[in-house]
């Protein structure tokens, strides 16, 4: 089947129909608003729980009738989170580490797509078929064994140690969601590309760069989360306090806290901050990643 | 940046297209070194040292410098003839399928609702997932142990306001409610991938079709299940395994879950259960036997499906 | 495979070096260089959780420094993963912080194995026998001494004098005392509210559970000739257990699954001023009588405004303290918390370490540790607690203390859970002898594995 036929008629076709079903009046369309609205709330209560916990002090919280709007809130607990001092440090690290994983895993899961897609070799299913089956393995028991590489390697406590053990987690669900992608771009236009005198590298920069960003952009994100969230690696491979990442930052935060009075305030304005990098990574990126997995989704 | 040029220079160095099936070519495996290098490097001598690990009685005073006794196959042998390996192995399952198939069902609806409303509900509703999606595991635990939690929860705030009354109810005492709550938290942290992934498979779908089929008089029903659902058919297939794969491993909500408060002994899972009997037990032998144990088991269960998988994706 | 794993790992890194983005590689330079004792040394201590506070580390840094004119680093560990990191770095050379504190029980499982370098010739120097007994004794393996006090907490009692009042109890004498007090309160209920707990105390939390044990003159496990039994079952061990078994019937009305943390949530009074008119009448107050450490009372009072926050002040007139008294006109012996503290065997900078263990074990520094609330590890220095009533309760209750099992597979029984499932069962009501046998079954092997 041509994927890539799908891809064009589903991209022409899309846009321009959807004015016309907003002529009629759908009777199920008054409902299915209500309804959604009623899902929005319920995925984003838990959100704005620890926005609106994180506002309010903590004899406040600790008491048995909620308050569900941050009256008399202040931003106390993030003066008093943010001046500890720690968060900055862990914040650096955090976004070094995940740019690192984000950018060599997307370099080196493009290159392997390319392969899968573009190629027929032997070995090609074998290597397929290991790179959806590593993804199996738990890795609750590995951490004696990655703090032993990493340290007959010289790089715990490093960016580069963490980032190693995060590319190979995330690198087998990338080039699998990336080998779709290249499959999907014609080779036939960069060759017509060429024809037209364009150079390889102008013809690639030109014709098929801009075809693959959306995956690349729906393969980042993918990668972003799973670095910026990952924590038990990070914990057994960065010992040191000033490495620490924002999850490892957050998980002293909150055990600390479980070992004295427990700031339930100071707790959720930390969760709020380590959210909020992501967030606004995910807005900014939020248009190309819809178009991403809309691209995506035709070759699964 | 130099190495987006790799690929356009390999390529160039290749013959064209057709030719590419008849001799065997040097630039695919060129193009894979990075990545089979990084897999070998990180996951390769871990998993031959599990792998290694799993034959030997290993300790903590292995781990200090004792050397390890080789015992065979002993550790495997103690794993399976003890019940309580099984209890964790069928609770795993059972929790993986139902998790996932809610997953993938509450995804699939909600992908729905996106295409079913206007621009604007739809945008709220995407923020509304993207907002979820964006949480940190531990931001999200921590805020989800409190909603639940027995004294001051106000999930048991609000029930009893309706005229239930659940004032101080533990949810985390009995294994089934327990369950329960880790279903709510695994689902509502993963439905915002289902929906978005199935969401752009149906926007593929032209409308022309589907009026034309409503015109033909096909019920609502009839329509999802004879043209949307094989339109999305390849994303589900690969989204119901990685939900698999990913909900069989789960562990870091159920390890807080655990730590929240709750009988340690009937909530295991396996990734509890290998965490367990490694850092908590210092009996590191045992706990990579079980660890590759759960990998043989996931490429068992999975084996056919991918297979499948494969042979539609050529 | 080691050459090609190198060989893969030097591309990896270096491609990732390129980038510039392999910023902090790991730095031991220290460690190598100064491995000949004559030198000043730099080393790394360790602590587990907040307990020591930042005026403590400061003095620590700045008298090594002054001493040996090395540096001394002072990384502060969470509890919850500590025994993770030591058995990934404690037995590494490279990368094995120098001086290390452990949990008092989790001590035995390490020093087992040889984790600990040997600090028998310093143990007269360092206090010799005015160091708690108790926690020596966890610190030793077979007669030398590994690792030593370093501070101890223990739990006391903390109620509501109002609500002891109104139920017309008064402050017990013996344990017998305590029992029927908190099962007057729980029935009569003065305050009328739903759920009130006489003594609250979680169903899985054994670290308090077990002063029951021990009060009766029972234990946990016994060590005859290097073999550990667990004793659940003996008929002491089973007394102390049915009294707490009834507590749990009568007077406390917490889940059988909370443990033993932030009991202080449920004495204070919370929501009188929810909402600014619209108070609800509602109030957060669950148990008249809770037992917990003694920093607990930070988080105990009524709720006050000042500098416009809300905060908890502590209130004479409502809420006392007393330590938990037994039967035999002693105290009851109550879990003796704190830390140990030790030098990693695998440490290169041996002499710098012993260094920092004199300073610690220093007039000064015990006394720094009384002054910040922390029981000194020296008994000459336990005055410098003070003598509020929190440093009377924390004295008193701390004089008949007592640890649990100094056996090599402690703190694998801990993380196991078996004694979280053992209490919550015995808080559920089921038969006490039967479930005594079962667990003492369970319990046996794992307190011998090493």
């Amino acid at each position: 089947m041509s994927t890539a036929t799908v891809t064009e008629k589903a991209v022409s076709t899309a846009p321009a129909t959807r004015p016309a079903t907003r002529r009629r009046f759908r009777p199920g369309r008054a409902l299915a608003t209500v309804v959604a609205i009623v899902v929005a709330l319920a995925w984003v209560f838990p959100v704005y729980w620890m926005l609106n916990s994180s506002l309010l002090p903590n004899v406040v919280l600790t008491s048995t009738t909620p308050r569900f709007l941050p009256t008399g809130g202040s931003f106390d607990n993030f003066v008093a989170v943010i001046s500890q001092g720690t968060f900055w440090p862990a914040l650096g690290m955090s976004l070094a580490i995940t740019l690192t994983t984000v950018v060599f895993c997307l370099l080196f899961a493009f290159l392997a797509a390319l392969a899968i897609s573009r190629f027929r070799f032997r070995g090609r299913a074998s290597f397929v078929l290991a790179v959806l089956f590593i993804q199996m393995l738990p890795a609750e028991g590995l951490f004696i064994a990655q703090y032993k590489l990493m340290s007959s390697l010289n790089l715990l406590n490093s960016v580069a140690g963490v980032s190693i053990l995060y590319i190979a987690g995330v690198v087998p669900f990338t080039v699998w969601m990336l080998r779709g992608f290249v499959a999907g771009v014609p080779i036939e236009l960069e060759e017509a590309a060429m024809v037209d005198g364009l150079s390889r590298t102008q013809a690639f920069f030109r014709i098929t760069f801009p075809l693959l960003a959306p995956g690349l952009v729906a393969s980042g994100v993918y990668a972003f989360l799973q670095a910026w969230n990952e924590f038990t690696i990070a914990l057994v491979i960065l010992q040191k306090e000033e490495y620490r990442t924002l999850p490892l930052w957050l998980r002293g935060f909150v055990q600390a806290s479980a070992n004295r009075a427990t700031d339930w305030g100071q707790v959720m304005a930390a969760s709020t901050l380590v959210a909020v990098p992501v967030i606004i990574f995910f807005l900014i990126v939020q248009g190309r990643l819809t178009s991403g997995l809309v691209a995506g989704a035709v070759k699964g | 940046m130099t190495a987006v040029s790799t690929p356009a220079r390999t390529r160039q160095d290749s013959p064209p297209q057709q030719v590419r099936h008849r001799r065997r070519p040097v630039a695919p495996y060129l193009l894979l070194v990075p990545t089979i290098a990084i897999l070998l490097l990180a996951l390769g001598y871990p998993l031959a040292w599990q792998f290694w690990t799993s034959t030997q009685k290993f300790g903590l005073a292995q781990q200090f410098g004792k050397p390890p006794e080789f015992v065979g196959m002993a550790n495997y042998v103690q794993l399976f003839t003890d019940p309580q390996t099984w209890a964790v192995v069928g609770r795993s399952i059972a929790f993986c399928l139902v998790n996932a198939a809610v997953t993938v069902i509450v995804g699939v609806l909600v992908a729905l609702l996106m295409n079913a409303v206007g621009a604007v509900t739809r945008l709220i509703l995407q923020i509304a997932m993207l907002l979820a999606w964006a949480m940190p595991v531990i931001a999200t635990m921590t805020v989800w142990i409190w909603l639940f939690d027995w004294h001051r929860g106000i999930v048991n705030w609000a029930l009893t306001s309706l005229g239930f009354d659940f004032t101080n109810h533990n949810w985390l005492e009995q294994p089934l409610s327990f369950y329960f709550v880790a279903t709510v938290i695994v689902v509502w942290m993963s439905v915002p991938f289902v929906a978005f992934s199935v969401y752009a498979g149906l926007t593929q779908i032209s409308e022309e079709v589907m009026e034309a089929a409503a015109l033909d008089g096909a019920t609502p029903r009839q329509r999802f299940f004879s043209i949307i659902l094989p339109m999305i058919r390849p994303v589900l297939m690969i989204i119901t395994l990685l939900q698999v794969i990913w909900d069989l491993r789960v562990f870091a909500q159920i390890k807080m879950l655990q730590d929240a408060g709750a009988p340690l002994a009937s909530t295991d899972l396996l990734g509890t259960y290998i965490y367990r009997l490694g850092v908590g037990s210092s009996d590191f032998g045992m706990a990579s036997a079980l660890s590759i144990f759960v990998l043989v088991l996931t490429v068992a269960l999975s084996f056919f499906y991918v297979l499948h998988l494969m042979k539609e994706d050529s | 495979m080691k050459k090609m794993l190198s060989a893969i790992a030097l591309a990896t890194a270096s491609a990732l070096a390129l980038t510039g983005c392999a910023s902090g590689t790991a730095s031991n330079p220290s460690a190598s260089t100064s491995a000949t004792s004559a030198g000043p040394q730099n080393i790394t201590m360790w602590v587990a959780g907040g307990d020591t506070p930042q005026e403590l580390r400061d003095y620590l840094k700045t008298t090594y420094n002054t001493k040996t004119g090395g540096t001394l680093t002072i990384e502060e560990q969470s509890w919850g993963d500590l025994v993770t990191k030591l058995t990934t770095a404690l037995p590494d050379a490279n990368n094995t912080p120098d001086v290390v504190e452990v949990g008092n029980t989790q001590s035995p499982t390490f020093t087992n194995v040889g984790a600990f370098a040997d600090i028998s010739d310093m143990y007269a120097e360092l206090g010799g026998d005015k160091l708690l007994q108790s926690f020596v004794e966890v610190g030793k393996v077979d007669g030398k001494n590994y690792t030593l006090p370093y501070y101890f907490g223990s739990r006391y009692a903390f109620y509501r004098k109002d609500v002891w009042k109104a139920a017309g109890v008064e402050v017990p004498k013996t344990l017998d005392e305590f029992n029927t007090a908190v099962k007057a309160i729980a029935e009569k209920n003065p305050k009328n509210i739903k759920d009130f707990s006489g003594f609250f105390i979680g169903g899985q939390d054994w670290r308090n559970g077990i002063s029951w044990i021990f009060a009766n003159g029972g234990d946990l496990a016994k060590n005859e000739g290097g073999n550990w039994t667990s004793t659940l079952s003996d008929p002491n061990s089973i007394k102390g257990l049915t009294q707490l078994q009834e507590i749990q019937k009568v007077a406390s009305r917490a889940p059988k699954t909370a443990k033993d943390e932030s009991p202080w949530l449920y004495i204070n009074d919370s929501d009188k001023i929810m909402d600014g008119d619209k108070v609800s009448g509602k109030t957060s107050l669950a148990a008249a009588t809770i037992m917990a450490p003694g920093w607990a009372h930070w988080s105990i009072g009524d709720l006050v405004k000042k500098d416009g926050k809300e905060v908890r002040a502590w209130n004479d007139d409502k809420f006392g303290v007393f330590a938990l008294p037994g039967n035999d006109g002693k105290p009851a012996p109550v879990f003796a918390g704190g830390s140990n503290i030790g030098i990693s065997a695998a440490s290169k900078n041996q002499a710098g370490a012993r260094e920092l263990m004199k300073i610690i074990f220093s007039s000064e520094y015990q006394q720094m540790l009384g002054k910040n609330g922390l029981g000194p590890a020296n008994s000459d220095y336990v005055s410098s607690l003070g003598d509020d009533q929190f440093a009377k309760a924390l004295i008193e209750s701390a004089s008949n203390s007592k640890l649990t099992p100094a056996a090599p597979g402690w703190a694998g029984v801990e993380a196991s859970g078996k004694l979280e499932e053992f209490f919550s069962k015995v808080a559920d009501g089921g038969d006490v002898t039967a479930l005594a046998a079962e667990y003492d079954a369970l319990l046996t092997p794992m307190l011998n594995a090493k």
